[in-house]
C-alpha cells in the first residue's frame, strides 16, 4: 500500500477544491434547498401543535440534521466516476502506481470538507433564526457516531458499485438518478420515516436507502426504541457487507473488460 | 416572420437530434417518471397526515404541482438549454465563444434565448398535463371556457415571469463571468413547487416580491381550482410586464460589458 501517495493525492484535492470553492458552495446550497422545503412544509403543517406527535421545533431539529447528514453522506463521485469510465480518464489514473480507488476518496474527502466549510455555519446560523427543540442524551450521540459512519460508506460504496456499471452500459448514470428517487421517498427526505403511509413505510425500513441518511438523524433525535435501533444497526450493516461484495465484484470484473477509447 | 422561421429550423435541427439517440429516450422517460413520481407521492405523502395546510388541500395542492411541473418542462424546452448554453458551466460567455453569436445578423437577446431545444420534454408536459386534468376532476368544478382561458393566459403570464428571471440571472453573468448564476436560480425554482402559502411569512415575502416564483405557479393554480382575485390578476399581467422590461435592460447593459475571453 502506496499510503503516502495516498495522503498527497488526498491534500491535493481537497486543497484544489477548496480553491474552487464558490463552486462547491453553489452545489452545497442546491443539495440544501430540497430539505429546507420540507422543513418548512412539516413545520407549518404542524403549526402550533402536533403531527404524528411531532412538534414544529422537532421538525427544524429532525431537517437541520438530515441537511449535515445528507452532505456528509452524499457522494458526487457516483456521477464522476461513470464520465471517468466513459471518457477514457481512467486510463490515465490506472498508470498511476496508486488504486483509481484512492481518486475517487480523495475527491470523496475534498467533498465533505468543502462542503462542510460551508454547509456547518449556514445551518448554525438557520438553527438561531428557526429554534429547533432537540434534546441529546449521551447514548444517542455516541450510537449516533457509528450510524453516521455506516451511512457514509453504504451510500459512497453503493453509489460507486452502481457508477461502474458504467464498464458495460454507457448511461448507467440512469441508475444513480434512480437511487437518488428512492433516497428522496424513503430514506427520510421528503418526510421522517415515521411519517410515511403503510406501504411506504415498510419498504423503508427493509431498503438500504433509510440507512444511508434517515437512520443516523433518528438515532440522533431518540425517536426510535432500543430494539429498533438494534434492529437498525443489524440491517445498515447487512447492506453495507453485500454493497461491498457487490463492489468488489463488479470492479475485478469491469476491470477485465476496460478498454479506453483513443483519441 | 422570419424569427418564427429561425425558431422551426432551430426545432428541427433539435428533432433529428434526439431522433439520432435512442437509447437516451428511454433514459428521458425514466427521468421524466421519476420527476412526476416524487413530486406526487410527496404531496400524498404529506396530506396522509394532515387534512389541510392554510386551506390547500391534496387536489388543489396536486393543480399546482401540475403548474409547476408544466412550467419546469416548457423551461427545459428551450429557455434552460439556450441560456445554459450562455451563462452555464463552460457557458459561451466564459469560454469566449460568444463572439460568433454576436457575429449573426439577429437579435442577440432573441437568438440566446431560442437557440437549443429539448424535443424529448414533450413527455414531461403531457405528464404534468396529466397531473393537472386529474386535479381538476378530483375537484369536480366545471371549468367554463372562462376561467380555462384565464388559467391559459396566468399560465402564459408565468412563463414570462419565469424567462425574466431566468433572462436576468444570466445576465448577471456578464459582471461576474465564472459564477453559475443560473445553478443559483434552480435552488430557487424548486421552492415554486409548494404552494407559498406552505411557508413561513417572511420566506413567503421574498419568494413573491424578491425571488416571485411563488407567483409563477400560485396565480395559475388559483385561477384553476378557484380563488383568484380579479385585481391579482392584473397585477400579475403588469408584473410580468414589468420583469420583462426589467431584465431586458439588464441583460443589454450586460451586453455592453462583455469583452471576449481569450485563451
Amino acid at each position: 500500500m502506496n499510503l503516502r501517495g495516498a495522503w498527497a493525492l488526498i491534500k491535493r484535492t481537497w486543497l484544489s477544491w477548496l480553491q474552487e470553492r464558490s463552486f462547491f458552495f453553489l452545489l452545497a446550497f442546491g443539495w440544501m434547498i430540497s430539505p429546507l422545503i420540507y422543513l418548512f412544509v412539516w413545520s407549518t403543517a404542524a403549526g402550533a401543535g402536533t403531527v404524528v406527535g411531532m412538534t414544529r421545533g422537532e421538525f427544524v431539529a429532525y431537517y437541520l440534521i438530515l441537511i449535515l447528514v445528507n452532505q456528509l453522506t452524499y457522494a458526487t463521485s457516483n456521477w464522476t466516476v461513470g464520465d471517468m469510465i466513459r471518457y477514457g480518464y481512467l486510463s490515465g489514473q490506472l498508470l498511476r502506481p496508486l488504486s483509481p480507488f484512492f481518486d475517487t476518496l480523495a475527491s470523496e474527502i475534498a467533498g465533505r470538507v468543502v462542503f462542510m466549510t460551508f454547509v456547518i455555519p449556514v445551518t448554525t446560523i438557520l438553527a438561531f433564526v428557526l429554534r429547533p427543540e432537540l434534546q441529546i442524551t449521551l447514548g444517542n450521540g455516541l450510537a449516533f457516531v457509528p450510524a453516521l459512519a455506516m451511512a457514509w460508506a453504504l451510500r459512497f460504496i453503493w453509489g460507486y458499485a452502481l457508477a461502474l456499471l458504467a464498464f458495460w452500459a454507457t448511461r448507467a448514470d440512469a441508475l444513480v438518478a434512480l437511487q437518488d428517487a428512492f433516497i428522496f421517498l424513503l430514506a427520510g427526505q421528503v418526510a421522517p420515516t415515521v411519517l410515511l403511509p403503510g406501504a411506504l413505510q415498510s419498504a423503508s425500513v427493509v431498503l438500504p436507502f433509510r440507512y444511508m441518511l434517515g437512520f443516523p438523524v433518528e438515532v440522533l433525535m431518540g425517536s426510535l426504541g432500543q430494539a429498533e435501533v438494534v434492529r437498525g444497526f443489524v440491517l445498515q450493516a447487512c447492506w453495507l457487507a453485500l454493497a461491498l461484495i457487490a463492489f468488489l465484484t463488479i470492479w475485478r470484473a469491469g476491470m477485465k473488460r476496460y478498454s479506453a477509447v483513443g483519441g | 416572420m422570419r424569427h418564427l422561421r429561425l425558431i422551426g429550423s432551430f426545432v428541427g435541427i433539435a428533432i433529428e437530434n434526439a431522433l439520432a439517440y435512442r437509447v437516451n429516450f428511454w433514459i428521458s422517460l425514466l427521468h421524466s417518471l421519476l420527476s412526476f413520481g416524487t413530486g406526487v407521492l410527496a404531496i400524498v405523502v404529506l396530506f396522509s397526515q394532515v387534512e389541510a395546510i392554510h386551506g390547500w388541500t391534496l387536489t388543489s395542492t396536486l393543480a399546482l404541482l401540475g403548474t409547476y411541473l408544466t412550467l419546469a418542462a416548457l423551461r427545459r424546452l428551450f429557455i434552460g438549454p439556450s441560456l445554459e448554453a450562455l451563462a452555464g458551466l463552460d457557458g459561451e460567455i466564459w469560454t469566449g465563444t460568444f463572439d460568433f453569436t454576436l457575429l449573426r445578423p439577429v437579435d442577440v437577446q432573441f437568438l440566446a434565448s431560442i437557440r437549443h431545444w429539448q424535443p424529448l420534454v414533450i413527455l414531461d408536459l403531457l405528464m404534468s398535463g396529466g397531473v393537472l386534468v386529474f386535479a381538476v376532476v378530483q375537484l369536480g368544478r366545471t371549468l367554463t371556457l372562462g376561467s380555462l382561458a384565464t388559467f391559459l393566459l396566468t399560465l402564459f403570464v408565468a412563463v414570462i415571469i419565469l424567462y425574466a428571471l431566468l433572462l436576468g440571472f444570466a445576465g448577471l453573468v456578464f459582471w461576474s463571468p465564472g459564477f453559475l448564476f443560473t445553478w443559483l436560480f434552480n435552488a430557487f425554482f424548486q421552492m415554486a413547487r409548494y404552494p407559498v402559502g406552505l411557508y413561513p411569512g417572511w420566506l413567503r415575502l421574498v419568494l413573491t416580491w424578491i425571488i416571485p416564483v411563488g407567483i409563477m405557479t400560485t396565480v395559475p393554480a388559483q385561477a384553476l381550482v378557484g380563488g383568484l382575485s380579479g385585481a391579482m390578476l392584473v397585477g400579475s399581467v403588469a408584473f410580468a410586464a414589468a420583469l420583462f422590461v426589467a431584465a431586458t435592460v439588464l441583460f443589454r447593459t450586460g451586453l455592453r460589458r462583455y469583452a471576449s475571453a481569450s485563451s
